[in-house]
């Protein structure tokens, strides 16, 4: 048994080590929603004030890439709770399925990448490039900065993701996890978990607004 | 440990793959007020699933852990009642001085 192995000194028992890797992560993720909770409150407050103009901005997002990148996301959490599963048990294709889990990510990055780029060529990007004319261009301005700084946001802990995943693939390649040690695949996967379920909020707040219009 | 079979983690994602169909597809009928409600109650019910299955709150974790949870749920409720109510509130009231003077030549 290697030191990683061992329990901590300062437990008595395997599950009480668990038990407070599990609240600590969790401790974390709280504080994360504390961090993005003052962002969806900027939006609560553009829509139920400013409702015609997000709806009209919300039309001009790229509906059908959105819908496109949640599949990919919620794929991806997946096959990040099979890789956790897995390195519980002690199975193989622990390497596997978070390699699959990281490829996932990146493609909604890239796919998130072109939608930025429509919409530069779109000129819907302040402060840098934007141009819309109507009644409800400072509505439809306010919009576009709360997108690309939440959606931005996201990305930037998505990438922290991705690092991590492809991290614990190596270590995982090198036969480091199995039934007697694997918190960093089950802690890595709440943080993974996390970072979809913010974007399964973001996705109808984004894409959805009045769209049979 | 001893996890949930294969099986239910791949129910569990043909669920949340069928609710984004559905969310999708119900923004492009005309629902009135109800789009925004169906939207954030389908979303809500993603993020349950995926809290109880994908991140195990509801078989590998103890209650101390769900409470740890539902604080977090219940800050940002409390962010959105006490500013929401002050916003929901408030009579915005342009200033007659709204627009600044444009410089003079």
């Amino acid at each position: 048994m290697s030191v990683a192995h061992r329990i901590a000194e300062q437990f008595e028992t395997r599950e009480q080590q668990r038990e407070a890797d599990s609240l600590g992560t969790w401790v974390f993720l709280a504080t994360e929603l504390m961090f993005f909770g003052p962002l969806f409150l900027a939006y609560f407050y553009g829509r139920t004030h400013y409702g015609e103009g997000f709806a009209v901005a919300s039309g001009r997002t790229h509906v059908w890439l959105g819908t496109a990148n949640t599949a990919l996301l919620l794929t991806s959490s997946l096959t990040m709770a099979l890789a956790v599963r897995a390195s519980w048990i002690g199975r193989r294709g622990v390497t596997l399925l978070l390699a699959l889990t990281a490829a996932l990510g990146v493609a909604f990055l890239a796919v998130k990448g072109i939608e930025y780029r429509k919409e530069w060529d779109e000129a819907l990007v302040p402060p840098f490039r934007f141009v819309f004319a109507g009644e409800h261009a400072r509505a439809v301005e306010v919009f576009y900065w709360l997108y690309f700084l939440i959606t931005g946001l996201h990305a930037l802990h998505l990438t922290i993701g991705i690092g991590l995943v492809l991290w614990l693939a190596l270590r995982a390649r090198r036969g480091d996890f199995g039934p007697h040690y694997h918190a960093p695949v089950e802690m890595t996967g709440l943080y993974w978990h996390f970072v979809d379920v913010l974007w399964i909020f973001l996705y109808p707040l984004i894409y959805l607004l009045e769209r049979w219009r | 440990m001893n996890p949930a079979p294969v099986r239910t983690y791949v129910l569990v994602w043909a669920a949340l793959i069928a609710l984004l169909a559905l969310t999708a597809a119900s923004a492009f009928v005309n629902l009135g007020a109800f789009n925004s409600v169906a939207n954030l109650a389908i979303a809500a019910a993603k993020a349950l699933l995926v809290a109880a299955f994908f991140m195990h709150l509801r078989r590998h974790a103890s209650a101390l852990v769900r409470v740890f949870a539902g604080a977090a749920l219940f800050m940002l409720a409390l962010l959105f009642a006490l500013s929401g109510a002050d916003y929901a509130t408030r009579h915005i009231a342009p200033a007659a001085w709204s627009s600044p003077p444009s410089p003079t030549p």
